[in-house]
C-alpha cells in the first residue's frame, strides 16, 4: 500500500519528474508579433514605409510642437495667460520672449520628432541593405523615397538645432554614440541625398499624396535654396528658381480657386497641396490646432464632442497688417460674434485686442481676447482630432519662393506678376486690389513693429518701413498665416532678433537657432551646446 | 485555571492508536491496554501534558494555556517552527489580537501591530482596501508590495473574509523571506485561514455586524451667503439666485453590514470547515457601494494512521458593484461648483454651465452607470504523505480563475451629451486569468540526543495568463439600453470609437532548500536557497539564486542566565538574506513588434497601420537583488509577562529596474528599462507586549509597536551607456499648475517635495519665494532652479499602540497609531485656498489674509501648501460584552459589541485626514500628497454580535 502512494504521489509530481518542462521559461507571445513569424513581402511595404511618415504629424501638430516652434517664436501667434491657466511655468512667455531655456518642451519634441524619423528610415534602409527585407524592381523607388523621408527629418533639424549627428545607418551592436556634426555638413549632407535620390522618385502627383515625389523634393530643395544664405552664408536664388520652374513646367499642381480649400477637411482634394502631413479624425489622430485655439464656449459653435482649452491667438499688430478686402483676413481667422448654429445664441465674440502675454505683470488675458486660428476649417460635430492635413509644401508657397528669389535678384516685376497670380483669390469682391508691382514689393512692412501696451496702444514704435523687402514679407504673412512659417521667414528677412512686437523685445542673434536638448547633451556627452546657450 | 470544560481534548493512550476526544462538558472515556498506561492529552493553544494511569478508574486533567511567546508556532516558509527556534525576523499576529469591528480586508486586521509594517486607509472608497508597505521602498520600476499567501497559495489582502482569519505571520527579514525569491522584497505575509478548532467538534458560528459611516472632515467651502457678502463687497461672483452646498448634496448616509457563517465539523479523520460571509457596504458618495460574497470550504481527510492527510479547498468569491459616477472628478465638481446656482435648470433638467471643467456632479452622478462584476473561484488540494514519522512529502496545487465584468454607460442627460454632443455612451470590458501552482516539498526532521535538523527541498511552478476585452460606443439612438446593447450605437462603426483586445503569460520556476540546525535550541542555525527564474526577463537572464542565512543564540538556555530568573526568554539572532523583484509586466526583454495605428500613415490613398518595434530592445534585463542584513533580539521577561522583539535591518537593492534615458539618435525612443542603480534602506524596529494588569478582576494587555525607516537612493547610472542621472522628478500637481512635486536626488531619500519656499506675500498679492541664493524675490522671477528641498512626504517614525481590557464579561479595546516627522502636500489648499478663479468655489480661508496680505496669485505649487502632518489617531474603539454560555441552552458563546473606527485624530495639519495619502503605483515617489479628489475618509461607528453554537 505504502509504495501504491508514492507512485500515485510521483504520478501526481509528473511535473517534477520530468523537470525540463518545468523550467521552460520561453515567453509565449499574444499580443506582439515576433520575427520569426513575419516575413516581409511587397504587400508589407505600405505597414513598413508607414511609421516613417508617422511621426510628421507628431512633429508638426504634437502638443508643444513644430508649429508651435514656429509660430510661437514669431510675430503672428501669441498663448497668452488665460483665466482657465495656460501659464505652464511660464513656457509661452519664453517663446514670446525668445528667453527659451536648453530644456524647452517645444525645440526638445522636433528634435525627438525628427530623429524618430530618421532612425525609422534608417531602420529599414539597413534591412535593405542586409537583405533582410527584399523588395525586387521596386527597390530603388523605395529607398529613394525613404532617403528623401530622412531628408525631410534632417531639414527640420538643419533649420531648428543646426548642428545635430548625421546618422544613416542603424547598427544594434554599435554602442557607440553619434558624433555632432557642423550645421554646415548637415546642409550638404540634405542637399547632396535630394539631388542624388532625384531620378528615381515617382513623378506622380496623385497616388503619391502624403508622401515625398520627385515634387516634393524639389519644392523642399527650393525651400532650402531660399534660406542658404541663413544656413551657410552663400546665396543659392538662381538654385531655387531652377526648382521652382521645374514644378511650375510638370503641370502637376495649381493654385486652388478658393483659399480654404488647401486647408478644408477635404483637403486631400486640393489640386495645390504638393507635400501634405495627412491628418484623420480616425486613423490619423493629432491635428488639434483647433482645441488649443478656440475658447471652451466655441465648443457649441461646432457641435464638438470636445471642449477646447482655450489657448492661442493672433497677435493683434498682425491683424492689423491685413487689407480689410483681404478675404485671407477672414478665412485665416475667427473673429466676432460666434453663434450655436441650432439657436442663432452668440456664445462668445472674439475680439482683436490683447493685454498681453501675463504671468509677470499679473495680466490675464480674457478668455475672448485675439483672433483665433480657423485656417482649417473646423466642420460641424469635429472630434478632439481634426480631419485637416497640414499642407507643408504647396503649389502657392513654390510661387512665392520663386518671386522672392526673382525679388532679391533683381527682377522685383516679374516676382509681382507671381504675387498678384496668388493674390487673385483673396480679393474677388475687389479684383484691383489683387495686383501689386514690383514697386510695391521693394517698400517696407505695414506691421507696426513695437511693444504693445496693456491698453493696447504701441509704445516704443519702430515700425516696419525701414525693412527690407518688408512688402514681400508682408505678402508671405498673409499667405502664410499659421503655416508654420513664420519664424523661418523673420529670419530671413532679418528681424527675428531687431524687431520689437506685442511683448517681445530683441534678445540676441544666436536665438536664430534654437538649443541642442540638455537631456540629449546629458546622455551623449558628444553634443556641444548651440551657441549663445 | 478557571475550570472550564474544554471540549474536544484528545486523549491518547501512549505509544498506541487508541485514542478518543473529551465530550461537550469535558468528559472522555477510554479504555486503556495496561494500568500503567500513560495518556496523552493535547488540544490546541495548550500545553500537551502525559499522565500516568497508575490505576486509576476517574483522572481529572488541568491543562494549562500553552504559554505564548517563544513557545508559540510560527508559520515560515514552507512549514512551521516554534517561535524560540527562530532565526529570522517574524511577526505573528493571531486571531484574539486582530482589530475588532469594521475591517475592510486582512490588513486592517493586523493595522499598527507589526513594527515596520505600514497600513494606511487612504480614501473612504467602499470599493477600495488598504495599502501596505514593509520597511520602505525597494524598488523603482517593479512593486513594493509584499507577496501574500493565504495557506500557501498566493493572494490579496481580501482572499478570504477577514472573519475566516487564524493567524497572520509578517516575514519581515530577508533571511527568513529569501526562500520566496524573487516575490518576496516586499516581505512576505502568510495568512492561515481557520481550521476546526476542536479537530472534530461540530461548531457554528454566526457574527455579524451593521455600521454607519461619517465622513471625517468635510473641506469648509464658501456658502452661497459667503458669495452674496463677497458681492457686496465688489467680489466679481456670479449670483445665480439659488442657494445649494453641493457636497451635501453628493453625500448620503450609508448604512452597511456583514454577515459571517463558519461551520466546522467531522471526525478524526474526515473533517471540514465551511464559511460564507456577506458584505453589503455602501459609501458617502450617492451611489457608491459593494456587495462581496465570500465563500471558502475545506475538507480534510487522513488516511492509512494519519500518514496519508489529504485537503480540498474551494474559494469562491462574487464581488458586484453597482455605482453611478461619483468618482474624484464628481467630487472635485461639488466643491468647486458656485453654491448660488441651483440643482436643476427652470426646465427641471439638470442645471449646466459653458465653464471649463466645470460640470454638475449630480448629473455626472445621476446619469451615469458604472457596474462591476468580479469572480474568482480558487481551487486547491494537498496531498501530505509521511511514510516515516520524520519524513513529510506534499504536493500543493491550486488554480485560480478570475473573470470580470464591467459596464458602463451615460444617460442623454449626462454631460456626455449635454455638453459633449456625444448622444449617450456605454462601454463594456471584461478581463480573464488563469493562475496554476504546483508545488512539491519534501521535510525531513530528526532529532539525535541534543542535535535537532531539518532538511526542506522543493520545487515551485506557477504561471498565469491574462486576458481582457473592451469595447466602447456612444451615438445611441436611445439612453434605455444603458451598455446593454452595444451594437445600436453609430461611433464604433465610424471608427470613432475603440475596440481592445489583448493577452500576456509569464512563468515563474523555483527549486528551494532549507536546512535548520539547533543544538539543544540554544545554538540556532539556517540556511536556505532558492534557484529561481521568470519568463519575464532575457534568455540569459531568466535565472537567479537567492541564498540566505540566520544563528541564533538562546542565551536564557545557558546556565549562567539561571542566576538571572528575571529573563525568562533572551534570544539574539542574525539573518543574511537576498531576494529578487521582478520587472511588472512580461515581454519587456521580448525582441518583438507591433502593428499600430498611432504608427501608421496615408499611403496609397489608404489609411495603414505601421509595424514598429514594440519596444526598444534589451535581452539584457535581469532580476532586482535585494541584500539584507537583520540583528534582533526577542525576549521575556518577569515569566514572560513582558516579552518582545527589536530589530535592525539593513538592506540594499541592486541592479534597479528603471526607465532609463538614452539618447536620440541613436534609439528610437527616449526610454529603456534597464537594470542601473543600488537603493538602501534601513531601520529599527521594536514590539513589546506587555501584561500591564493580570488580576482576576481586570487583565490589561498592552502592546506597543515602533519603527523607523531610512532611505537612501545610493545611484542610478548604466555602465553600458556611461551616463548617470542625478535625480528623478516625481509627482504632478494636476491641472491647471501642471508641474512635478517632489525629486528624488540619487545619494537622498524617496520622499522629498521639490518646491519653491514661500516666505511671503508682496503688496500686490504675489507670492515671495527664496530665491537659490536665499535672496526673497518674487514668484514671477524665479525659476525651477529655485525650487528647493522641502520636507519628506515618508514618516521618519511609526507608532502602534494596542491596549485591550478585560473586567469581567467586558472587554475594551483601544487602538492608538501615529506617524510622525513627515510633510503632506495640501492639494485642496493649493486649488481651493485662493481666490484667483471666480468661476469656481474656494475655501472659506482663501479670503484670510496671508503673511498679512491678501492673496491675488495664480495657483501655483509652493511650499506654503506643504504641511508637517504628524498625526496620532486613535483608530479603533471597542467595548464588547460575552455573555455567560449558561444563559441560552445551546449557545456556547455569545458577545456583543459596539466599535468606533477611525474615531478621532490629533493633528496640527489643516486638510481632511493626514493619512489620506497614497503611496504606492504612480505615487510610490510622489508620497505624501493628499489629492484634491481623494474619497474623502470616513469614520465608522460598528454594532455587532458573535455567537456560536
Amino acid at each position: 500500500m505504502k509504495t501504491k502512494i508514492l507512485y500515485i504521489l510521483i504520478a501526481a509530481f509528473g511535473c517534477a519528474g520530468t523537470l525540463s518542462s518545468c523550467t521552460k521559461l520561453d515567453e509565449e507571445v499574444y499580443s506582439e508579433v515576433l520575427p520569426s513569424k513575419f516575413t516581409p513581402t511587397e504587400k508589407d511595404l505600405p505597414t513598413i514605409l508607414a511609421p516613417t511618415y508617422a511621426s510628421l504629424r507628431t512633429v508638426m501638430c504634437g502638443w508643444q510642437g513644430y508649429f508651435d516652434l514656429q509660430e510661437e517664436a514669431a510675430d503672428c501667434i501669441i498663448t497668452p495667460v488665460r483665466p482657465n491657466g495656460w501659464d505652464d511655468a511660464g513656457t509661452y512667455r519664453r517663446m514670446h520672449q525668445h528667453t527659451w531655456t536648453t530644456q524647452e518642451w517645444q525645440p526638445y519634441n522636433t528634435w525627438i520628432n525628427a530623429f524618430a524619423t530618421i532612425t525609422k528610415t534608417n531602420t529599414i534602409l539597413s534591412q535593405i541593405d542586409a537583405g533582410t527585407l527584399q523588395l525586387g524592381d521596386i527597390k530603388a523607388g523605395v529607398v529613394a523615397e525613404l532617403r528623401a523621408v530622412r531628408a525631410f527629418g534632417y531639414y527640420l533639424l538643419l533649420d531648428n538645432h543646426g548642428n545635430v549627428p548625421i546618422i544613416t545607418k542603424v547598427d544594434p551592436n554599435d554602442k557607440t554614440l553619434p558624433k555632432q556634426n557642423t550645421r554646415a555638413e548637415v546642409y550638404a549632407f540634405v542637399v547632396k541625398e535630394l539631388n542624388e535620390i532625384m531620378p528615381s522618385l515617382s513623378e506622380d502627383a496623385k497616388t503619391t499624396y502624403g508622401r515625398l515625389n520627385k515634387w516634393g523634393v524639389k519644392a523642399l530643395l527650393a525651400k532650402i535654396y531660399l534660406n542658404s544664405e541663413v544656413y551657410v552664408g552663400t546665396a543659392e536664388y538662381a538654385k531655387c528658381i531652377k526648382e521652382a520652374n521645374d514644378i511650375i513646367a510638370s503641370g502637376k499642381y495649381r493654385l486652388d480657386n478658393n483659399y480654404s480649400d488647401v486647408f478644408t477637411y477635404t483637403n486631400q482634394n486640393s489640386a495645390e497641396i504638393i507635400f501634405a502631413i495627412p491628418y484623420d479624425e480616425i486613423y490619423g489622430v493629432g491635428n488639434q490646432i483647433h482645441m488649443k485655439t478656440l475658447d471652451p464656449l466655441s465648443q457649441g459653435v461646432y457641435q464638438m464632442t470636445a471642449q477646447p482649452w482655450g489657448g492661442n491667438c493672433a497677435v493683434p499688430q498682425f491683424i492689423n497688417t491685413y487689407d480689410p478686402e483681404d478675404s485671407r483676413l477672414k478665412d485665416s481667422w475667427i473673429q466676432g460674434p460666434q453663434s450655436n448654429p441650432l439657436t442663432g445664441q452668440v456664445l462668445i465674440t472674439y475680439v482683436n485686442s490683447v493685454p498681453g502675454m501675463g504671468g509677470l505683470d499679473g495680466i490675464v488675458a480674457p478668455s475672448n481676447a485675439g483672433f483665433r486660428i480657423g485656417k482649417f476649417v473646423i466642420k460641424q460635430k469635429a472630434t478632439n482630432n481634426l480631419d485637416n492635413d497640414f499642407p507643408f509644401l504647396r503649389y502657392g508657397d513654390v510661387l512665392m519662393m520663386k518671386a522672392e528669389a526673382l525679388l532679391r535678384t533683381g527682377d522685383p516685376d516679374g516676382a509681382a506678376s507671381l504675387v498678384t497670380q496668388v493674390r487673385q483669390r483673396a480679393f474677388k469682391s475687389n479684383t484691383s486690389k489683387a495686383t501689386v508691382s514690383g514697386a510695391d514689393l521693394l517698400k517696407g512692412s505695414v506691421y507696426q513693429y513695437g511693444l504693445q501696451a496693456p491698453d493696447g496702444t504701441i509704445s516704443a514704435t519702430n515700425g516696419g518701413a525701414d525693412i527690407k523687402y518688408g512688402r514681400f514679407l508682408d505678402e508671405l504673412g498673409w499667405e502664410f498665416a499659421a503655416e508654420a512659417h513664420r519664424r523661418q521667414d523673420l529670419i530671413r528677412f532679418g528681424i527675428y532678433e531687431t524687431k520689437q512686437w506685442f511683448n517681445h523685445s530683441p534678445k540676441s542673434p544666436t536665438r536664430s537657432l534654437f538649443p541642442i536638448p540638455q537631456d540629449e547633451i546629458a546622455k551623449n556627452p558628444n553634443l556641444k551646446q548651440n551657441p549663445g546657450y | 485555571m478557571d475550570n472550564t470544560p474544554l471540549i474536544g481534548v484528545s486523549v491518547k493512550e501512549k505509544g498506541t492508536t487508541n485514542g478518543t476526544l473529551a465530550d461537550n462538558n469535558g468528559n472522555y472515556n477510554l479504555k486503556v491496554s495496561r494500568t500503567d498506561a500513560t495518556l496523552i492529552v493535547t488540544y490546541i493553544g495548550y500545553t500537551q501534558l502525559e499522565v500516568p494511569v497508575n490505576g486509576r478508574q476517574e483522572i481529572n486533567i488541568l491543562l494549562q494555556p500553552e504559554s505564548k511567546g517563544l513557545n508559540e508556532v510560527v508559520v515560515v516558509g514552507y512549514g512551521t517552527q516554534k517561535r524560540g527556534e527562530v532565526t529570522s525576523s517574524i511577526a505573528t499576529v493571531k486571531a484574539e489580537d486582530f482589530t475588532k469591528g469594521t475591517v475592510r480586508d486582512a490588513g486592517q486586521l493586523i493595522q499598527g501591530k507589526v513594527a515596520g509594517l505600514r497600513i494606511t486607509t487612504p480614501s473612504g472608497d467602499p470599493t477600495g482596501g488598504t495599502q501596505i508597505n514593509l520597511r520602505g521602498l525597494n524598488s523603482l520600476n517593479g512593486t513594493s508590495e509584499p507577496l501574500i499567501l493565504i495557506d500557501g497559495i498566493p493572494g490579496s489582502l481580501n482572499t478570504v473574509a477577514p472573519e475566516d482569519i487564524e493567524a497572520i505571520d509578517v516575514l519581515k527579514d530577508g533571511s527568513a523571506a529569501a526562500i520566496y525569491g524573487t516575490r518576496a522584497t516586499g516581505g512576505v505575509i502568510l495568512i492561515t485561514t481557520r481550521k476546526n478548532p476542536t479537530g472534530s467538534k461540530s461548531t457554528i458560528e454566526y457574527t455579524n455586524y451593521v455600521n454607519i459611516q461619517k465622513i471625517v472632515k468635510k473641506p469648509d467651502m464658501l456658502t452661497a451667503d459667503d458669495y452674496r457678502r463677497l458681492i457686496s463687497q465688489g467680489v466679481k461672483y456670479t449670483d445665480y439666485g439659488g442657494n445649494t452646498n453641493w457636497l451635501d448634496e453628493i453625500l448620503q448616509n450609508p448604512v452597511s453590514q456583514n454577515h459571517n457563517l463558519s461551520l466546522f465539523g467531522g471526525n478524526s479523520t474526515t473533517n471540514f470547515s465551511g464559511s460564507v460571509n456577506y458584505r453589503d457596504w455602501e459609501g458617502i458618495f450617492l451611489k457608491t457601494g459593494q456587495k462581496r460574497l465570500t465563500v471558502r470550504a475545506a475538507l480534510n481527510h487522513s488516511m492509512f494512521d494519519d500518514k496519508l492527510k489529504t485537503n480540498i479547498t474551494v474559494i469562491n468569491r462574487s464581488i458586484t458593484s453597482s455605482q453611478g459616477g461619483a468618482d474624484g472628478y464628481a467630487y472635485r465638481q461639488a466643491i468647486i461648483r458656485n453654491p448660488t446656482d441651483n440643482i436643476y435648470n427652470d426646465k427641471g433638467k439638470w442645471q449646466e454651465r459653458d465653464i471649463y471643467f466645470y460640470d454638475n456632479p449630480l448629473s455626472r452622478i445621476n446619469e451615469a452607470t458604472n457596474d462591476a462584476r468580479l469572480r474568482e473561484t480558487r481551487i486547491s488540494g494537498s496531498l501530505d504523505y509521511r511514510p516515516i514519522k520524520d519524513l513529510s512529502i506534499k504536493l500543493l496545487a491550486s488554480n485560480i480563475q478570475t473573470n470580470n465584468l464591467y459596464g458602463s454607460s451615460t444617460t442623454f442627460e449626462h454631460v456626455n451629451t449635454t455638453k459633449s454632443k456625444l448622444n449617450g455612451t456605454a462601454s463594456r470590458s471584461t478581463t480573464a486569468a488563469t493562475e496554476n501552482l504546483v508545488e512539491f516539498t519534501a521535510n525531513y526532521t530528526k532529532s539525535i540526543g541534543h542535535h535537532n535538523f531539518s532538511i526542506l527541498g522543493g520545487y515551485s511552478w506557477q504561471d498565469a495568463v491574462n486576458e481582457n476585452f473592451y469595447a466602447y460606443n456612444f451615438d445611441f439612438p436611445t439612453d434605455a439600453y444603458s451598455y446593454n446593447n452595444l451594437q445600436t450605437g453609430a461611433a464604433l462603426k465610424e471608427g470613432k470609437a475603440d475596440m481592445t483586445s489583448n493577452k500576456n503569460k509569464w512563468q515563474l520556476a523555483g527549486f528551494f532548500s532549507r536546512l535548520t540546525y539547533n543544538w539543544n535550541e540554544k545554538y540556532l542555525f539556517m540556511a536556505s536557497i532558492r534557484r529561481e527564474g521568470s519568463s519575464k526577463f532575457g534568455a540569459n537572464y531568466h535565472w537567479g539564486s537567492f541564498p540566505a542565512a540566520s544563528v541564533g543564540w538562546r542565551v536564557s538556555k545557558e546556565d549562567f542566565m539561571k542566576a538571572v530568573p528575571e529573563i525568562s526568554d533572551l534570544k539574539l539572532r542574525v539573518g543574511y538574506g537576498v531576494t529578487g523583484t521582478i520587472a511588472s509586466d512580461p515581454y519587456n526583454s521580448q525582441t518583438s513588434y507591433k502593428y499600430d495605428y498611432a504608427e501608421g500613415a496615408y499611403i496609397d490613398g489608404k489609411w495603414v497601420p505601421g509595424f514598429v518595434p514594440a519596444r526598444n530592445f534589451n535581452p539584457d534585463l535581469r532580476w532586482e537583488k535585494k541584500t539584507e542584513y537583520n540583528a534582533g533580539i526577542d525576549f521575556g521577561l518577569f515569566k514572560n509577562r513582558i516579552t518582545g522583539s527589536l530589530d535592525y535591518y539593513t538592506r540594499t537593492v541592486d541592479d534597479l529596474l528603471y526607465n532609463f534615458a538614452v539618447p536620440t539618435p541613436p534609439f528610437l525612443t527616449g526610454n529603456m528599462l534597464l537594470n542601473a542603480g543600488t537603493m538602501k534602506n534601513s531601520g529599527f524596529e521594536a514590539l513589546i507586549n506587555v501584561k500591564a494588569v493580570d488580576t482576576k478582576l481586570l487583565k490589561w494587555n498592552s502592546s506597543i509597536t515602533y519603527s523607523t525607516n531610512k532611505n537612501k537612493l545610493v545611484n542610478l547610472s548604466n555602465d553600458k551607456f556611461d551616463v548617470t542621472i542625478d535625480f528623478i522628478n516625481a509627482g504632478y500637481t494636476g491641472e491647471p499648475i501642471q508641474t512635478y512635486t517632489h525629486r528624488v536626488k540619487v545619494g537622498g531619500p524617496i520622499g522629498q517635495f521639490f518646491v519653491l519656499k514661500s516666505v511671503g506675500v508682496d503688496d500686490n498679492g504675489k507670492w515671495l519665494v527664496e530665491s537659490k541664493d536665499g535672496k526673497v524675490i518674487p514668484i514671477s522671477q524665479s525659476s525651477d532652479d529655485d525650487r528647493q528641498y522641502y520636507g519628506n512626504g515618508i514618516p521618519k517614525y511609526l507608532l502602534g499602540w494596542n491596549n485591550t481590557f478585560k473586567i469581567k464579561n467586558f472587554d475594551f479595546e483601544v487602538n492608538v497609531r501615529g506617524a510622525f516627522g513627515h510633510n503632506v502636500l495640501n492639494m485642496q489648499r493649493m486649488y481651493y485656498e485662493n481666490p484667483v478663479n471666480k468661476a469656481y468655489n474656494a475655501l472659506k480661508t482663501a479670503y484670510d489674509p496671508k503673511y498679512g496680505k491678501t492673496l491675488n496669485s495664480d495657483l501655483v505649487y509652493v511650499s506654503d501648501y506643504i504641511e508637517k502632518a504628524d498625526y496620532v489617531k486613535i483608530d479603533n474603539v471597542t467595548l464588547g460584552y460575552t455573555f455567560s454560555d449558561k444563559l441560552i441552552k445551546g449557545i456556547r458563546n455569545l458577545r456583543i459589541y459596539v466599535s468606533a473606527l477611525n474615531l478621532f485624530t490629533i493633528t496640527k495639519y489643516k486638510g481632511l485626514d493626514p493619512e489620506a495619502v497614497s503611496y504606492t503605483g504612480d505615487f510610490s515617489f510622489a508620497p505624501g500628497i493628499e489629492n484634491r479628489d481623494t474619497y474623502p475618509t470616513t469614520r465608522t461607528f460598528t454594532a455587532g454580535l458573535n455567537v456560536s453554537f
